[in-house]
């Protein structure tokens, strides 16, 4: 191990252990840990800001290089560049995330020429073609479901018999065909549900302990 | 065609299909009684019984993409608390939040509710250390609102100065950063009743939190926006209650087309065990 990776090994198990204690742990004399931890926290905003700066830069650099050597597809790279400049140009002019919102620097006729094309890029097309494509996933779902869920096996057709009844529960139209529809849909999802999920969140809350301490004692990997 | 449909390898029919039965209720303007569930109607209680200037924060975790069925939610409930003599402030996880905020704000009808007053939009918390900081003191960590005015010429700002204060907290979360900072952070540390919007998709995964009290409510899916429609007496002030009778035929669409796919696969599975005797 060099010098460098001693140190930031230290640094990260001093880290990870000073989170772990504030955590569990109040201690308040002689200096308030958790104090500290919440400013610690705070660095972070500058952390990330810098990050996405990284990440602005690297699609610049990607898509401007495509878009210079004409590579394939360089049509999109280009349609990229153009709409996230153009997005953040016109929300830093006149949005909620406007840089000047008081009109100190930016003159107000500027903001008010920006403004009705930001709401129409906003509202109009980014709201609308996102909301289509998620909204798109009904039919796939159902068509995967058609296909996939078959009563191949005891425990395919459990867990196809408790997803049909959540699925009637769930539409408002249900109750009006027999009212214990939503029952079982309530039960199911307050039970065997309710247990499952514990399981899953219990189980990787112990993965991810195990992980961090493995990390934070540098454990071989492959033992 | 058909016995394409059978095996499974024409999802063009079912597309047809669940289009029909989507645009045709949509078109009609079909309205459906929606029942209103228990983890809708535990949200909607709780804020009825806050006591008067109680503050209320609502969290903005969801992107364009899940407007369709965090929006409407956001609108009623928005609706609901200023309709009642309370605080409400603004933030959002998602960088989206501000926007979707102002676009709710727009949609409803703000009565006797004066901004700065009543309620203000704080906007985007970057990180958890902002939402961990700003429980000991907003205006640290929100110098300004979201339109560049100091938070500390606001009348709600000064009333409560620190979020930890706060009485209750909803979030409508479309995924991460959402429910699990407001639990961990304000819930676990702070006792801040938390409630949540919720997609249909993440409700089964909050579900464990419910029924352990740890969160007060969930509003899952368009269809909690419906029922909260039907509770404050405002039918289609989101657009939700309309969109029940397709939602609801899509779904049994999509059973009675599982029982015909199940019933010819098992036809299918017995004409291959006597073709193989």
């Amino acid at each position: 191990m060099t010098r460098a990776e001693l140190l930031l090994q230290v640094l990260i198990f001093s880290l990870g252990f000073f989170y772990a204690l504030v955590y569990y742990v109040r201690v308040t004399e002689p200096v308030d840990l958790q104090a500290v931890s919440d400013q610690l926290f705070a660095y972070l905003t500058s952390m990330l800001t810098a990050a996405f700066a990284i990440g602005i830069i690297n699609l610049t650099r990607i898509h401007w290089g495509n878009v210079k050597g004409r590579r394939p597809a360089w049509k999109y790279s280009l349609v990229l560049l153009v709409c996230m400049y153009g997005m953040a140009v016109a929300s830093m002019i006149a949005s909620p995330f406007a840089v000047d919102p008081q009109n100190v620097v930016i003159p107000a006729s500027l903001v008010s020429l920006v403004d009705p094309i930001w709401e129409f890029l906003y509202y109009k097309v980014l709201v609308s073609v996102n909301a289509t494509i998620f909204s798109l996933l009904a039919f796939f779902i159902a068509s995967a479901a058609y296909r996939a869920f078959k009563a191949r096996s005891l425990e395919s057709s459990i867990l196809l018999v408790a997803g049909l009844l959540v699925v009637i529960g769930q539409a408002p139209i249900a109750d009006l065909i027999w009212p214990g529809f939503s029952s079982i849909r309530d039960w199911i999802m307050a039970y065997p549900n309710t247990a499952g999920q514990r399981g899953i969140i219990i189980g990787a809350a112990l993965g991810i302990l195990a992980f961090s301490v493995r990390r934070m004692i540098r454990y071989p990997w492959g033992r | 065609m058909m016995s394409r449909l059978i095996k499974g390898s024409e999802p063009r029919i079912i597309y047809l299909l669940l289009g029909l039965v989507i645009t045709v209720p949509v078109l009609s303007h079909a309205v459906l009684p929606v029942p209103v569930t228990k983890t809708t109607r535990d949200v909607y209680d709780f804020i009825e019984r806050l006591p008067a200037d109680s503050l209320v924060v609502l969290s903005f975790d969801y992107s364009t993409s899940t407007v369709p069925e965090l929006h409407p939610q956001a609108i009623v409930v928005t609706q609901h608390l200023f309709t009642r003599p309370l605080k409400v402030l603004f933030l959002a996880q998602w960088t989206d939040g501000p926007a979707l905020t102002d676009a709710v704000l727009d949609s409803i009808d703000k009565g006797d509710k004066r901004y700065g007053v009543d309620y203000a939009t704080l906007g985007y918390i970057p990180n958890t250390a902002t939402l961990i900081g700003m429980t000991t003191d907003i205006r640290q960590f929100f110098p300004v609102d979201t339109m560049a005015t100091p938070t500390d010429t606001l009348s709600v700002i000064k009333q409560y100065p620190a979020a930890k204060e706060t009485s209750l907290v909803l979030t409508f979360a479309a995924g991460e950063p959402g429910l699990s900072a407001y639990l961990q952070y304000w819930q676990a540390r702070l006792n801040i009743p938390v409630a949540v919007g919720s997609t249909a998709i993440s409700a089964p995964g909050f579900m464990p939190f419910y029924n352990s009290g740890q969160i007060v409510g969930i509003l899952i899916s368009m269809r909690a926006a419906a029922e909260y429609e039907t509770l404050i007496n405002q039918i289609g002030i989101s657009g939700a209650t309309p969109a029940m009778m397709a939602q609801s035929m899509s779904h049994i669409l999509i059973v009675i087309m599982v029982v015909f796919g199940n019933v010819a696969y098992l036809a299918r599975r017995r004409q291959s065990k006597e073709a193989a005797k």
